[in-house]
This record gives C-alpha cells, structure tokens and sequence, in this order.
C-alpha cells in the first residue's frame, strides 16, 4: 500500500461487472491511496432480487445483479459509489457494449442512490486493462496528489496477471476451457457455480490459458465489442491448445454481442462446444444434466472431436 | 453486375443511387412483411435484436432467390451498434449460398468511403467517380427525409389524405429516377409545389406526439411504422427527428449540441443512437407535445439502456411516455391496440386540462 494512512472518507464498489471485468483494478487503486473501500458482499439472491425490482425486464442479467450490488452498497454506511463510465478503447474502433457503458446514468435513472454520493469517472482502455486518465480523476477528486496517485497505479499494475487461470480439478479428467466475460466466470453465483459443479464431475477447469496472454480487449478480431473480441480470441486460443478437451461458453441472458458470436463459435470451434445461457430462472438440474452429457460426450468420443487424445 | 441489400425503409434507394453513379444497380429489397420476419428470425440468433432479425429475413429472401452480391451501407464510428460487426457476421450466417459476398460501403471520412469502394469495385473507381456517387446518395437521403416527413405531416394536416399517399408514391419513384444532383433540386423543387397546392383541414391537430426510438425502426415503413403513421391520419400530428438520414449525416459537431443537451443524462455517451433519442425527447418535452412514443426492436442495446433514462425524462416533466418494444412476437393488432389506449389516455388529459 502506497498510503497507510485512512483518508476516513468510504467508497463503496459494486463486486459485480466492472470490478470483475478490470480485475479489481480501481479497488486496488483506492486501496493504495489509503481509501477505506467496502465491495459488496459475493452475488446472491438477495442481491440480484433488489436489483431485479428496479431494473427493466429487457436489460441483460449481468446488469441487474450489477444494480443489485449498488443497491446494497447505498443502504450501507458509505460515502461514495464508484460506478466507473468506461467509453471506449483508446483506438477508438473497438467499445463496451451500450448497457455496460451507460451503468452511471442507468443507475441515475432508476433513483438507485443519491446521485451526488455516484462517483463517476469516465475510463478509456487498451490492451491491458484501464488507461490514466479515468485514475487521475479519481485521484483529483478526492484530493490525492499527482505522486500518490502514479504509486497507486504502479500498485495495480503490479497484480496485473495475478488472477488465478485453472482451477485444482481431477488431472485425469477432461480439461475443459471455460470462456465467457469475467462477470459471469468469476461470479460463482451468477455462472450458477458451473466451476464447481464442473470439478465434481472430475474435470479441471482453464479460465485463461497459460500459454497465451489474452489481455483485455485484443485487437485483431475485427469485432466492435471489446468483450465480444475477448470471447472469441480466448475461444481460438482454447480450440488450439492440445491440452483443452473441450470448451464450455458461458452467455448471459439478453448479451447482444455474445449472442451474435455464439454461432459463429459453435460452428467454427474443432472442439466440441457447450453453450450454456445464464439467466435469472435457472435451473440447477438443468445446468447438471446438460454438464454431465457434455462430459460423457467428451469421454466417449475423444477422436472424433478432436480432443488431445485425437 | 446487380448488388442486393437490405432496407431501412426507403434507404436503399440512394444506396442505389449510388451504385448506378458507378454504372451498377440494386435489386428492389422485399418488403417487410411477417413472411420475412419470420423468415429472419429462423437464422438468426434469439439475441439478436428484431431489427436485425428483419434484415437477415431481407437478405436471405434474395439469396434463395439467386441474388449473391451484398453491398450495405455501414461505418465503423462509435455510432455504430452490432451492425459494425455485420460483414463477417454474415459471411459466418449465409456460407452455405455459394459465391456470396458482404462488401461495406461508407466510411467515417471520404478517404474510408473511397477505400471501401475501390475494395468492392476494383482500384478503378476514381477519387471523382466516389464524390459524385456520395453526393447522389447523401441528396437522395436528405431528399427521402424531407418526402417522408413533409408527407406524414401532411397526412394529419390535409384534407385529402388519399391525394398526400399519390403525391409520396410518385415522388420516390422521381427521386429514384433522378441520376444526379442537379435533377435530384428539381424533384425537390416539383415536390414542393405539389405538396404546396394540396388543400388543408380547418381543424388543428388533436394531438402532438414526438416520436424517438432506434433508426432501424423509425425507418422502417412497411409495417410497424405504417401503423404508427396511420395515427396521422387521425388528425395527430407526429414528429420525429431522426432515422437513416441522422445516422449517415451525423458528424461531431453536428453531435456536438445534442451531446450537450443530454449531459445530464447521458455522461460521455459515444453512441448517436442514444444521443438522439434523447435529445430529441427533451426537445419534444420543451416544445410541449403532448406524449412521447418511444419505439425501438427489442434486444436493441442502445436503446434498451436508454429506457430507463427516457422514463426519467418523462416522469420529470409529467408527459405521457409509451415505449413500444417490438419483438419476434410483434403484431400489428397488437400495435393498434396500444396506440389507441395511449391516445385515448392523451385526449382524456387534455380535455379535462391536464397541463402537459
């Protein structure tokens, strides 16, 4: 920590869609300038009803388990919310997705919280996660000086790759890659512990290969959807390593851009494929049966689908 | 050689326009009808929004029936929606129609827009041939607007609604027809006068409803806004201030005042979608219509993150908003009966003098 001192003032951030996407990175950061940050509790279910009632029908469900989140952190004891307005990519052709981007005024919109303890900085990203100028403004609005503030980002930078990329499955099993926006993969309750559940049936899990760095947002794709870009470009990655048996695509209900990539996927991948689609009425027997099928289907025909015994 | 595409309303006459600038031609795109939507929504997937739904229905129409060389008009800007993926998305959907093709025309400047040309018609395509076709298509997409418009209007204002029908049919198939800017001014000029001579109705409109929503569907014309437009002829006088024609004219400093207008509701809004809807439902507040109608597909990000702002808008200044999501369940009857309930709603608060 750069700064041990507490500023005594409390930022609330929502554990949810952009905590998860940008890896902790701006909790880090207020961390670091000596900012008492509360992130709300892991999803569940009483977080995603109360964001459920105010949100409209049609929104996809990562955002309301998001305004779930803030809806908690405003009956709680602290002074701001950081819900951070990400833009777009500093190239200018590659973005968040509509919702994603409008989180602040959406959250304004439906009287979730006091619009004047809202804390919201506007972020650009590349390659790597979020760019400067969304942490100087953090840091000039709450009075940390220039030095403080380039610290702290040294800070984040720092655990930039830290997160864990496989799970400590069964190493006879299938390894399975799990790709999806990390909203929905690192959300235990949202993915409706797929991790877990994939780990009891005997299989290791890769959420990011180890041989190839991903990033956030790596170009090339030719998408327009940063995260869309992301999905596919980890899809590739999976359908090509040797040790990946098969691949398990994780799409949030109502997701346009995963939505329009998920065919595209499913007909290009090698390897067999699993779409699950993730929404508010889902069912754990369901989501049980259709795991089990896919891991017997991987069990019985390795050959013909292409997996690393082929 | 002929190119096919898909329609938002009456767009693909000046992508036509364009196209025969370079000596090509534009099969006419099948109207939208349930047909092709359910034809669209058989291809697509469930998430996409209805819009896109609708046009995968056009474009697979023509494919069965031979047509193989797709041009659509699209940029890569941040006004962009999913359509910006649309190319290789459709080469991924429709690979099993041999030799077909997806070629983007347009671009965010005139370098872009040359490129792209030059990438489907071959480096032949001069710097001067480009100019001339783009300022065919922007006349006729300003010259499509003004018809649409001035004849909706006319529909509430005349008394003769049947003679404004004849005077729109005729003045797409002149604005078709016209091959270059100079005879593009004199069908506008013709228009003029006709729609000058037609005889009005005593009576002022009952009702002034300012429409915002998704540019596919404010475009649209075959169906959903045939029935929204038919309200005109009620003696209602709609407004709407955006579509296809705001998408390909917008530029940053057109946006710039909208941006600002919206500020309070929209912070760092990069997309044009959500910028207009929104400003124009604060101008449409200010102004005093009476309701807001607020159309758009579903599944249609822009505009489904924008809802809740537009309820905001709405509640704040205590005008009527009716947000109408069309989607793969869409029906006209079911359209109609919640304009009609919206209406009465509006012509009860007015007479027993509720201000608006």
């Amino acid at each position: 920590m750069v700064n041990t001192g507490s500023s005594g003032t409390r930022i609330g951030i929502a554990r949810s869609i952009l905590h998860y996407e940008f890896d902790g990175a701006i909790a880090r950061f207020l961390e670091a300038l000596g900012i008492d940050v509360v992130l709300s509790p892991p999803t569940n279910q009483e977080i995603f009803q109360a964001g459920k009632r105010v949100v409209i029908d049609e929104l996809c469900f990562p955002i309301k388990i998001f305004v779930g989140h803030v809806a908690y952190l405003a009956e709680r004891d602290v002074d701001r919310i950081l819900v951070p307005v990400v833009v777009g990519h500093e190239n200018n052709h590659v973005f968040p997705c509509h919702p994603r981007s409008r989180l602040a005024d959406i959250v304004r919109a439906l009287d979730v919280c006091d619009s004047k303890r809202l804390l919201a900085p506007a972020f650009r990203f590349d390659r790597d996660g979020l760019s400067a100028e969304g942490f100087r403004a953090i840091a000039t609005e709450l009075g940390a000086s220039e030095r403080a503030c380039n610290e702290a980002r040294e800070e984040v930078r720092r655990h930039i790759g830290d997160h864990p990329s496989s799970s400590e499955g069964a190493q006879d099993g299938p390894t399975l890659g799990l790709v999806g926006h990390p909203y929905v993969v690192d959300d235990p309750w949202a993915n409706n512990h797929v991790i877990r559940r994939l780990e009891r049936l005997g299989c290791r899990v890769v959420t990011n290969p180890e041989t190839v760095q991903i990033g956030y947002a790596p170009e090339g794709t030719g998408l327009h959807f940063a995260l869309a870009a992301r999905t596919v470009t980890l899809a590739r990655a999976f359908d090509r390593d040797p040790m990946i048996d098969g691949i398990v695509f994780l799409l949030p209900f109502n997701c346009g851009p995963d939505g329009d990539i998920a065919r595209h996927l499913t007909e290009t991948a090698a390897k067999p494929m699993l779409t699950l689609v993730l929404d508010e009425l889902q069912s754990s027997a369901g989501m049980i049966t259709r795991l089990e099928a896919f891991i017997d289907l991987l069990q019985r025909a390795p050959v013909a689908a292409g997996g690393r015994n082929a | 050689m002929n190119h096919f595409t898909f329609s938002w309303g009456t767009n693909h006459i000046a992508v036509r326009g364009l196209l025969r600038t370079l000596g090509h031609d534009l099969a006419v795109p099948p109207r939208i009808s349930p047909a092709i939507a359910e034809r669209g929504i058989a291809c697509a997937h469930p998430f996409l929004c209805f819009s896109g739904k609708l046009v995968l229905g056009q474009l697979a129409a023509q494919l069965e029936d031979g047509e193989r060389r797709l041009a659509f008009m699209s940029s890569l800007g941040p006004e962009a929606c999913r359509c910006a993926d649309t190319s290789d998305y459709l080469q991924s959907l429709f690979s099993d129609y041999g030799g077909f093709s997806a070629h983007r025309l347009g671009g965010g400047n005139f370098a872009g827009a040359l490129v792209n040309l030059r990438s489907h018609f071959g480096p032949q395509v001069r710097r001067r041939q480009c100019f001339k076709a783009y300022a065919v298509f922007y006349g006729k997409v300003d010259l499509l607007y003004k018809v649409d418009k001035r004849c909706t209007r006319l529909r509430c204002l005349s008394s003769v609604p049947e003679q404004v029908r004849e005077l729109e049919r005729e003045a797409l198939e002149r604005v078709d027809r016209a091959s270059g800017p100079f005879a593009l001014w004199r069908v506008s000029r013709w228009f003029d006068r006709a729609a000058a001579r037609l005889p009005l109705r005593e009576e002022p409109p009952s009702l002034r409803i300012g429409i915002v929503g998704g540019e596919h569907i404010l475009s649209e014309l075959d169906s959903i806004m045939a029935v929204i437009k038919g309200m005109a002829e009620r003696g209602i006088l709609l407004d709407w201030r955006s579509g296809f024609r705001m998408l390909a004219r917008s530029t940053e400093k057109t946006l710039a005042p909208l941006k600002d207008r919206c500020r309070q509701y929209l912070q760092e809004a990069p997309s044009t979608s959500e910028i207009f809807s929104c400003a124009h439902a604060l101008d449409f507040v200010s102004e005093g219509y009476d309701g807001l109608l607020h159309i758009y597909a579903f599944g249609c990000m822009p505009q489904t993150a924008l809802k809740p702002i537009l309820q905001r808008i709405a509640k704040g200044a205590g005008v009527p908003l009716l947000s109408l999501s069309i989607g793969d369940r869409f029906a006209e009857e079911g359209l109609e009966g919640r304009l009609e309930a919206f209406i009465d709603l509006l012509d009860a608060r007015k007479s027993q003098g509720v201000l608006t």
